[in-house]
């Protein structure tokens, strides 16, 4: 068995310096406060992303953008995978399946949209990611589909059509696609799991940490957005809720959900877990949709928080490859953010309110 | 070029009708490192008030990055190098922000429709996508494309409408192959995406369409539909072309224009930098900052022309407002050095700025490194290939990065270095093709020749460098001595561990490990000396702890002495005296790194060549080449970087105090 050292000593000098030069937050207000979409995209000319720019000048599209950045962000994945072996690449891979799984979720949408909805799809269906990750998805034919027996049946050779089928009488009867994409999240975490607890002891401990928080995070996130938008049954809202948490059990969950004062709650769950992240939460908002906001804000803080705490420790543990993709998705969905609201005018201060 | 340039601190009054003129003076000079007489402790400090700018330097400073945003669409760049003072003037703040929102929204208006032009491609892509799956077309018509979204259809309409219906479906992605031509009608393939059926079929109607089953081959019409795509993406693709060259010529069209607003933008900027130093009273403006000694006489004459003698300038010594309670650090510092070797002054600055009044470590750091690096990486075809890489870079990096050109220069400085050190060698590409004019590396490392001198084997070269390393050591504290008398720090010149005492030390330990050594490390010198060189500073050094508690005394008298004190003294005695023995020995013994780099050096290129020699005259070549290169980069990298560590930490270590603060003027070329 590689120790430690000879296992991460190279990717974790590799990842901490390419960690160093994720755009800083500096940068992220520059672009924030640039006075229009046209300029801001200027400002990755000199940066790393600067394939933005060449996207954007000759496309003038930013949803090219977007899926360049998602091509950029797969392919992370693909590269860390060329550095690790045995039980850290398989889980490498099944971390590279989120995006699947939000592939097809987008693809399932679609169809839903199409057929249940009987909305016209096809602009959206351009920007779909048409690479394959795992599996093929057969897209089209899924478009096609006249039901989800269908899909079931295009996704045979998939982990997918199980899940499918599971949830086919609930997704028709609902007319929401909610069940399914919750199963298909747990089905991701179920995997994410199963190979966290492949892995050796000390980079277990990390790796169940990390994942569980972010389960939490989820779940809360979840819980508020069905609090406020949906009028869902306690008992329903808690069944779409993920397995595998860190520390925020059904309890905090139903107390979140049955409490007027959503904040509150969370603040005293936070003061217990994240002392010195609860001044976050003292702003009052009545708005929901600030409140919501801020609650997101609380939640990606505490995650920065993990993340900070593992970039702190051992440096030879899988923490390093966690602290990698956490930080870079969050780079990539901070640009996305903001260049959209460049594009529909939204002010500077409420963009960065929201990042 | 000693110490660090002297510099003379200014107080000045003018009155204020005056100060514009004045302010464009300093700035057109550029000599004037500003600080603000509030942050003296002058009687002025409380009887004056800062100068508010009439212009927002925020958003000019806004303004600016802004049209270099714009600029860089068309990558144009702005030049710090032409400005002229003479051009400031006002800025329409508004309407140049009104301009540069016009300029931003035209622009946009240009990738609008860019990406509708993107968005017909990716329809065009995606049919393709589709098409491809199909085995050919006629399969494709056959099974009613059941799992795609394109409508493919087949038939004939009147030869005479065939134009106005393919004119109709350029509005629509689609592709249209004219398949045969029976009877003045023209047989047709479509293809088009099933969400625009309503639109085909009102067309097809207009253009008297018939269906009919093409029952003929339809081999090579697959390729047709792919080819008629992949001309019509390539024409749009061009139109999207068009519309950014059309952008870039919208801003090219305005470069002059932009480049007039971004330049008063900067001496805008400057104006209000340099009157948010100064402070005012009801009818005059007082200003004052550091300028090099010898520019003292150019300002003042300026000044006083542009104010015809109505103004107050009051000079003096930077130390002596130390005294006045100006912090020592405050004062810039500039090294002022030739320039070759900048690329070493960068080394240093990217350490620390030493202290004002100290000497300027550039210079030793030049021979030092220059030295080091040689001993390490001493190959004359070797330091030839370092010199065109650092040549090429500096050609590359001139006028672009100012960094990577010192970077550039400082590798043409390591390349004479192994150059010079080759020949000394007698290594050419790890070949001794000439006879070395000091002694064989190679010979004595593969064992092949015995050296000459003192260094007649490994031994010799391991002591060449502990040499070395004590000769660096030696300047290191007499450079420090030099700094303590200059800042008449008198105590720490006698008590320091790298001050006279200190260096007696060294001195004496020195002599005495080379006593020993060559005595086979069986005799010491005498006791008496012992006695005198060791014994004396080590008793010495005891006083230090009591005197420093006598001053403290002296300055709080709050201060008491208490019976753990003494054990204080003592402590502090000890543990200097660890530290002074264990530091130096360390600091010397540290260089051995520079005889490890070497022989490593040496041993590499020794491998390759063996390699070569059992591997025949035609494979010796690429190994010798890939051998040389991987030397040169491995070593080269090896060899600068540890020439760096020993300069920063065994040399710097001794004399190097870091809290100077760089000399920056505000002048038109500054950031």
């Amino acid at each position: 068995m590689a120790s430690p050292v000879k296992k991460y000593g190279f990717i974790n000098a590799k990842l901490r310096t390419r960690i160093s030069k994720i755009l800083d937050d500096e940068f992220m207000t520059r672009l924030a406060r640039a006075h229009t979409l046209v300029e801001a995209i200027q400002l990755f000319k000199e940066t790393r992303f600067s394939g933005i720019e060449t996207v954007y000048t000759k496309t003038g599209d930013l949803k090219m953008v977007e899926l360049e950045l998602l091509k950029y962000e797969i392919n992370l994945y693909v590269e860390i995978e060329k550095y690790v072996t045995d039980n850290v690449l398989s889980f490498v891979r099944v971390l590279a399946s989120r995006y699947e799984v939000d592939n097809l979720k987008n693809i399932i949408r679609l169809w839903f949209d199409k057929i249940i909805r009987k909305r016209d799809i096809q602009d959206a269906l351009l920007y779909i990611y048409g690479e394959r990750i795992h599996y093929d998805l057969h897209r089209d034919q899924i478009l096609s589909a006249e039901n989800m027996i269908q899909i079931a049946e295009i996704l045979k050779d998939t982990p997918y059509a199980e899940i499918i089928q599971k949830t086919r009488e609930e997704v028709e009867k609902r007319r929401s696609l909610f069940a399914l994409e919750t199963e298909l999240d747990v089905y991701y975490y179920k995997m994410l799991i199963a190979e966290v607890d492949k892995l050796e002891k000390s980079d277990r401990a990390i790796a169940r940490r990390i994942v569980g928080v972010e389960i939490d995070l989820k779940n809360i996130n979840l819980i508020v957005r069905f609090k406020n938008l949906y009028d869902l049954p306690l008992l329903d809202a808690l069944k779409y809720l993920l397995p595998y948490g860190h520390s925020v059990d059904k309890q905090v969950l139903s107390d979140v959900y049955a409490s007027q004062d959503v904040a509150g709650v969370l603040k005293s769950f936070v003061q217990k877990q994240y002392s010195g992240l609860d001044a976050l939460l003292t702003t009052q908002s009545t708005e929901s949709y600030s409140r919501l906001i801020l609650i997101e804000r609380v939640l990606d803080q505490i995650m920065m928080y993990e993340v900070q705490k593992i970039l702190l420790g051992n440096p030879f543990t899988i923490g390093i490859i966690l602290v990698y993709f956490i930080r870079k998705r969050n780079e990539i969905r901070k640009i996305i953010t903001i260049l959209n609201a460049k594009y529909y005018k939204i002010t500077d201060d409420r963009i960065m309110g929201r990042i | 070029m000693m110490f660090t340039t002297p510099m003379k601190h200014i107080i000045a009054v003018v009155l204020d009708h005056d100060s514009d003129n004045v302010a464009k003076e300093l700035i057109s000079q550029g000599l004037l490192h500003f600080m603000s007489i509030r942050e003296l402790h002058s009687p002025w400090r409380d009887k004056v008030q800062d100068v508010v700018p009439d212009t927002s330097g925020a958003r000019i400073a806004e303004i600016k990055k802004r049209i270099e945003s714009l600029l860089s669409i068309t990558g144009t760049s702005v030049s710090k190098k032409d400005l002229d003072i003479e051009k400031l003037k006002p800025l329409d703040i508004d309407r140049t922000e009104k301009l540069l929102d016009d300029i931003s929204g035209s622009i946009q208006g240009y990738r609008d429709r860019q990406k509708q032009f993107q968005q017909e491609i990716l329809k065009l892509r995606d049919i393709k996508r589709q098409v491809n799956l199909f085995g050919d077309i006629g399969e494709g018509i056959k099974i009613h494309s059941a799992y795609s979204f394109l409508s493919i259809q087949t038939g004939s309409v009147p030869s005479s409408k065939a134009g106005d219906l393919s004119l109709a479906m350029k509005e629509l992605p689609s592709v249209i192959i004219k398949l045969q031509e029976i009877d003045q009608h023209t047989h047709l393939l479509v293809i088009s995406m099933k969400k625009d059926d309503s639109r085909v079929n009102r067309i097809f109607e207009q253009s008297g369409w018939l269906d009919m089953e093409i029952t003929g081959d339809m081999q090579g019409v697959k390729e047709d539909v792919i080819g008629d795509l992949d001309v019509k993406c390539a024409v749009l693709e061009k139109e999207q072309d068009d519309l950014d060259k059309q952008a870039k010529s919208l801003i090219q069209d305005r470069t002059g224009e932009l480049l007039d607003l971004w330049e008063i933008c900067r001496l805008n900027e400057l104006y209000s930098r340099v009157k948010s130093y100064f402070s005012k009273t009801a009818r005059t403006i007082l200003f004052s900052g550091f300028i090099p000694a010898s520019k003292q006489k150019v300002l003042e004459e300026s000044v006083k022309k542009i104010t015809a003698q109505r103004c107050y300038l009051e000079w003096s010594n930077p130390v002596d407002r130390v005294k006045e309670n100006i912090p020592s650090s405050e004062i810039p510092v500039e090294l002022k050095n030739p320039k070759i070797l900048s690329p070493f002054r960068m080394l240093v600055q990217n350490y620390a700025i030493p202290e004002y009044g100290s000497i300027d470590p550039t210079p030793f750091v030049a021979v030092a490194y220059f030295c080091m690096f040689g001993l390490m990486f001493g190959d004359v075809g070797q330091g030839i290939i370092l010199v065109l890489c650092g040549i090429i870079g500096s050609l590359i990096y001139k006028s672009k990065d100012k960094g990577l050109f010192e970077l550039s220069q400082l590798i043409i400085w390591c390349g004479i270095s192994a150059i010079i050190f080759g020949i000394l060698f007698g290594s050419y590409f790890g070949v001794a093709l000439f006879k070395p004019v000091w002694f064989n590396y190679h010979g004595i490392i593969t064992e092949h020749a015995r050296g000459t001198g003192f260094v007649k084997d490994v031994y010799g070269i391991l002591a060449l460098t502990i040499y070395f390393g004590i000769l660096v050591i030696g300047v290191g504290l007499i450079i420090n001595c030099i700094n303590l008398v200059a800042k008449r720090r008198w105590f720490s010149l006698f008590m320091d561990k790298g001050g006279l005492v200190g260096t007696w030390m060294y001195g004496a330990g020195v002599y005495t490990g080379w006593y020993f050594a060559t005595h086979g490390y069986k005799e010491l010198p005498n006791g008496y000396f012992l006695l005198f060189a060791l014994g004396l500073p080590t008793f010495f050094f005891f006083f230090k702890a009591p005197i420093k508690f006598i001053k403290r005394k002296i300055h709080d008298p709050s201060i008491s002495f208490t019976p753990l004190v003494p054990v204080d003294f003592f402590i502090e005695w000890f543990v200097e005296l660890m530290e002074i023995v264990g530091g130096y020995l360390a600091n010397t013994l540290s260089f051995m790194r520079v005889a490890g780099l070497g022989i490593a050096h040496v041993s590499l290129m020794f491998a390759f060549m063996k390699m070569a020699e059992s591997a025949g005259t035609i494979a010796a070549i690429p190994i010798l080449i890939f051998g040389n290169g991987l030397v040169i980069f491995l070593e080269g990298l090896s060899a600068g970087i540890q020439s760096l560590r020993l300069n920063y930490y065994e040399f710097f270590s001794k004399y190097f105090t870091g809290t100077g603060k760089a000399y920056s003027p505000v002048s038109l070329h500054s950031d």
